[in-house]
């Protein structure tokens, strides 16, 4: 903790403890009272709280509360949008599958029956999947997607 | 705490969480979609928060810098490198207004190695305690006076070689 240089000990780090009033009682006294007779401690000191002052004034981000408020919607407009097309999904998927089980099982429906049907759902299948397809190739690859209108 | 309660402190400490995103990131608008993807992480893990645990500033700030890592770990897929590339130093463009107003000292901060820009922001920006700032670097609260007095030395140092040029 002390840096002994030459014959006298400096109190170092707890310069900074010292500026960010995180020492105990003994320790303040001790960087005080080593600072009134150590020149290059006082110094150090000193320049040390410039510079603590000046990042203390300075800016490093200007956005403003009410953007970050704008922000946080957004996010919760897209969280709860991402949500619903899950369970939308999910749902479509599900009955899709019932509907397949019941033609395969169902007796009572003809081979021609079941292959109309299945033609029918194929086909919705193919067409969902190949503008899904699309959809996700533009998403990756349209440049234009961040332009605001 | 209330979600809506959360939202507002969340929004509040927005541009603290941006300033240290931008250490870390060293651009404006990756440290802006960090902060971002962090209020939907803090949003959704809310009841996690436990004000008797630390402040909601330390538990926000730390979700917020382990979505900048992760961004930068994926940066290091993306270029397929194995070398680091955790240190990218805010450039001129990314802190404009303070870059203009105090030039040196800007250009001395962003020499610094970004744990050291980090403690600096933590404490001398955003006044964190120092068990605030354990907290959100994940450091034992005993090493934080050390790191921070180093890094202010540096910066001292840093802006002394900037001013004789």
């Amino acid at each position: 903790m002390n840096n002994r240089t030459s014959n006298e000990f400096h109190v170092g780090e707890l310069l900074s403890g010292y500026i960010d009033g995180e020492l105990t009682q003994q320790n303040r006294q001790r960087v005080s009272q080593h600072c009134e007779d150590c020149e290059r401690c006082r110094q150090e000191l000193v320049a040390l709280q410039s510079m603590r002052d000046r990042i203390a004034a300075s800016r490093l981000s200007d956005i403003g509360e009410e953007a970050w408020r704008e922000t946080m919607n957004d996010t919760t407009v897209k969280a709860t949008r991402g949500i619903g097309w899950l369970l939308l999904i999910g749902g479509v998927l599900l009955a899709f599958g019932f509907a397949v089980y019941e033609i395969v099982t169902d007796a009572a429906i003809s081979t021609m029956e079941r292959l109309i049907i299945g033609g029918i759902y194929g086909g919705l299948l193919l067409l969902f999947l190949s503008v899904l397809r699309q959809r996700l190739i533009e998403k990756k690859t349209d440049k234009y997607k961040d332009v605001e209108i | 705490m209330k979600i809506d309660d959360m939202r507002h402190e969340l929004a509040h400490l927005g541009n603290n969480a941006h300033a240290l995103a931008v250490q870390i990131l060293g651009n404006v608008d990756d440290a802006a979609d960090a902060v971002q993807d962090a209020f939907a992480q803090a949003l959704g893990r809310g009841h996690q928060y436990k004000p008797d645990r630390g402040s909601l500033r330390a538990w926000f700030l730390r979700i917020v810098r382990n979505r900048c890592i992760d961004l930068l770990r994926g940066r290091m897929v993306e270029s397929d490198s194995t070398e680091l590339l955790s240190d990218p130093a805010p450039g001129p463009e990314a802190i404009t207004e303070f870059a203009q107003r105090d030039h040196l000292l800007h250009l001395a901060l962003a020499s610094l190695a970004a744990e050291q820009r980090q403690i600096i922001v933590l404490r001398d920006y955003m006044d964190l305690s120092y068990g605030e700032i354990a907290a959100v670097l994940g450091v034992a609260g005993g090493t934080v006076m050390s790191r921070l007095h180093r890094a202010r030395v540096a910066l001292a140092k840093a802006y002394r070689e900037y001013d004789e040029q």
